[in-house]
């Protein structure tokens, strides 16, 4: 056996940014990568490590990683011996070369109950005490001392309750001082992310989906504001998800999007209490790199930016393509938030139908109509403008021709398009297409309404609907 | 101990000795990569015989023309399979006429915004991102300096990067490596052919000499063309009405079809 005990020492009072919430947790989150036998005496961690040697290539190497190349991630001292207790007076009598003999008996916790009495006995190392008849130290002091003694010098077995790594990550804390404005909630919350971190890496997992929640101030709230501001939950608890399309573990990219999201979020009472949830994780696959530099090109992924774009602007500004399948030029295509695309196909926008029923009742009527979809269609395909009005332009007509920024000359039509009868009469499109041509904007894609009624050809509207480019 | 200077003759050998330098009468060649823009004729006219990638291409043009796809979509299916990312474009781009040019639908993005600052910032992030291979922007009150900063983010990322400005910016200092106005002209009908739309390119500035003249391309994609070709002159036929009817060739009756 052989034990190490870690403390990991008092941080300065000044803030600081990579200040653990949870130093004793996060510790042994960290150790927990080279032994499960992880357990938290007092304030001090002990691990066990001969279990673990032969897998690391020995004690000297497995020491040298657990010091040198894989550093804890806090500021700690520590030390060794043979069982835990033996490191554990080491550590906190602060020579880590002491004799278990020589130890003073503060540092064995079992003996603090008794420390006058055995004082006034004239003990004060664990030899001294080792020293007095078994039977005379159970009947004096009780069962504890010999026991702790026992397990001390490695004659009876040391059982503690291990630490484990929770399945979801949940970690409250408690700010310094209150928050009156949620973007200064970044620099709480950047704590937790960091202990998250070390969370997602030692379960090789990446987050998909995490909540932050903030204890508003319950005193200085008003209870109906507050309902306003966050309905569903308590009234006095703010909450906000954060989604990535991707598992990842990359800090600095959580960081960036909760900065952009509590910068619209309104705090009606000074904040408390911070806590981080983990709601979705996934195990996260390794990176397979090339083995040519120049093969990797720079930059972060696409998903990363969409998520970044939209957390800025809104998703709805941020939008990838849905194909659908209409022979109304405005419905051909569907302009979706990329990043509900992303979400729902995985990694990349993909083509998708919009509505499976919808699409395959449209499909038949295509199929029935035309024995083909247009936009599937690249003959016909071909005489589309790659400009698209957001809404059709009414054009002026004077003396029977429609004016844009100038008289159009008509070069090519009608197409007849009649479609969408089975909706709602203002989706109902009667139209004749017709290639124009200004002198000022090039060749336009325009329309002629058709009227139902008779004699309304000359009366008909025109519309401007697309441009050639 | 100096050794002695190697004599260089300044005869036929000089234009291969002095790569690196660029004379002013000749088009640059530049050490970056191009995309070709799929038209020879500006092709030619191009410093390296395409767009380039990794520097600024500023087209300029008036606010009712919009004729960025004919120029770029060649070179947008050409430079690769990442998202094209379009930075407030003025109108909705339509896939189906885009795909038939060969640009697939699944790699447009299009990011809305109308604010000037919010375009730039998204331009830019566009242009570090690993899975974007060309970003279009539409900026029309960028400054220069703005502009630079674009420059160099392309640069940086190696990435095609267009800005789509007014006319009216022709005047203004730009980073740009490239600078295109374009309008539409019609050439007039003679007796043999009819009237043809034209997009007249003038290019501004290019690493090499001022060209004077301008170029002279195609307007709309080539199955429009065949279209209104085939329209007028079946118009111009049927107004004639000398020759008997021809057997038509099976392209221009689908396309008859399609028109009529």
């Amino acid at each position: 056996m052989y034990w190490i005990a870690l403390q990991p020492e008092p941080q300065p009072t000044g803030l600081q940014t990579d200040a653990l919430v949870d130093p004793h947790t996060v510790l042994g989150w960290w150790a927990l990568q080279y032994t499960p036998m992880v357990a938290r005496v007092e304030d001090a961690l002990v691990l066990e490590i001969s279990g673990s040697e032969r897998l690391f290539g020995g004690r000297k190497a497995l020491l040298e990683h657990i010091y040198v190349s894989n550093k804890p991630v806090a500021q700690v001292s520590i030390a060794r011996g043979a069982t835990s207790l033996i490191a554990l007076g080491r550590l906190w009598c602060g020579h880590t070369k002491t004799k278990p003999d020589d130890l003073p008996l503060q540092t064995l916790a079992a003996a603090r109950a008794h420390a006058p009495t055995l004082q006034r006995l004239g003990c004060r190392t664990w030899g001294h005490v080792r020293a007095l008849p078994r039977g005379g130290l159970v009947r004096r002091f009780g069962d504890g001392l010999l026991t702790a003694l026992d397990r001390a010098y490695g004659q009876a077995p040391e059982v503690y309750p291990w630490m484990v790594l929770p399945e979801v990550f949940d970690a409250p804390l408690e700010l310094l001082a209150s928050v009156e404005s949620a973007p200064a909630m970044v620099f709480g919350a950047s704590r937790l992310l960091a202990q998250l971190r070390v969370w997602l890496q030692l379960r090789q997992r990446g987050v998909l989906a995490l909540e932050l929640l903030w204890e508003l101030d319950a005193r200085r709230s008003n209870a109906q504001h507050v309902d306003a501001h966050h309905t569903g939950g308590p009234a006095h608890i703010g909450r906000l998800v954060l989604r990535t399309a991707q598992p990842t573990q990359d800090m600095g990219h959580l960081q960036r999007l909760l900065t952009e999201q509590l910068a619209r979020v309104n705090l009606p009472a000074p904040v408390l209490h911070l806590r981080l949830r983990s709601l979705q994780t996934q195990v996260l696959a390794g990176e397979t790199q090339s083995l040519l530099p120049e093969d990797q090109r720079q930059g972060d992924s696409l998903h990363l930016l969409l998520e970044r774009l939209s957390a800025r602007l809104g998703a709805d500004q941020v939008l990838a393509i849905r194909p659908m399948a209409d022979h109304r030029p405005e419905r051909m295509q569907q302009w979706a938030p990329a990043l509900q695309s992303l979400v729902a196909d995985g990694c990349k926008p993909q083509f998708r139908k919009h509505n499976a029923i919808k699409s395959v009742a449209i499909k038949a009527v295509d199929t029935w109509a035309t024995g083909q979809n247009d936009a599937e269609n690249p003959l016909q395909a071909g005489f589309y403008p790659s400009w698209l009005l957001n809404a059709p332009q009414r054009l002026v007509v004077q003396q029977g021709l429609p004016q844009y920024l100038g008289p159009l000359e008509l070069l090519a039509g009608p197409q007849r398009i009649e479609a969408g009868w089975h909706e709602m009469e203002v989706h109902w499109a009667l139209r004749d297409y017709f290639v124009a041509r200004s002198a000022a904007a090039g060749l336009l894609w325009i329309y002629r309404e058709r009227l139902a009624g008779a004699g309304g050809q000359d009366k008909a509207h025109w519309y401007l609907h697309g441009i050639f480019a | 101990m100096p050794s002695s200077p190697r004599r260089v003759s300044l005869g036929q050998g000089s234009s291969e000795l002095h790569v690196d330098v660029w004379h002013a009468h000749t088009l640059a060649t530049p050490v970056a990569q191009v995309v070709a823009t799929g038209q020879a004729l500006l092709d030619a006219q191009l410093p390296g015989g395409g767009w380039p990638v990794g520097a600024l291409t500023e087209l300029l043009q008036s606010n009712s023309v919009h004729a960025e796809w004919q120029l770029l979509a060649p070179a947008l299916v050409r430079c690769g399979t990442a998202a094209i990312v379009l930075v407030g474009p003025p109108h909705m781009p339509f896939s189906p006429a885009l795909a038939a040019r060969g640009v697939a639908s699944q790699r447009l993005v299009w990011v809305q915004t109308t604010v000037a600052a919010q375009r730039l910032w998204a331009a830019e992030q566009a242009l570090r991102c690993a899975g974007v291979d060309a970003v279009l922007a539409w900026l029309p009150q960028a400054r220069a300096d703005q502009l630079r900063r674009l420059q160099m983010a392309a640069a940086e990322y190696n990435r095609l990067l267009f800005v789509m400005r007014p006319a009216s910016a022709q005047y203004e200092s730009s980073p740009a490596a490239l600078r295109l106005r374009v309008e539409p002209m019609v050439a007039p009908a003679t007796h043999t052919e009819n009237r043809v739309d034209h997009l007249q390119v003038h290019l501004l500035k290019r690493r090499g000499p001022p060209l004077d003249q301008a170029l002279e391309l195609g307007a709309c994609s080539p199955a429009l063309a065949r279209l209104l070709a085939a329209v007028q002159g079946h118009a111009m036929q049927s107004s004639a009405d000398a020759a008997p009817p021809q057997p038509e060739p099976e392209s221009i009756y689908v396309l008859d079809r399609v028109a009529a």
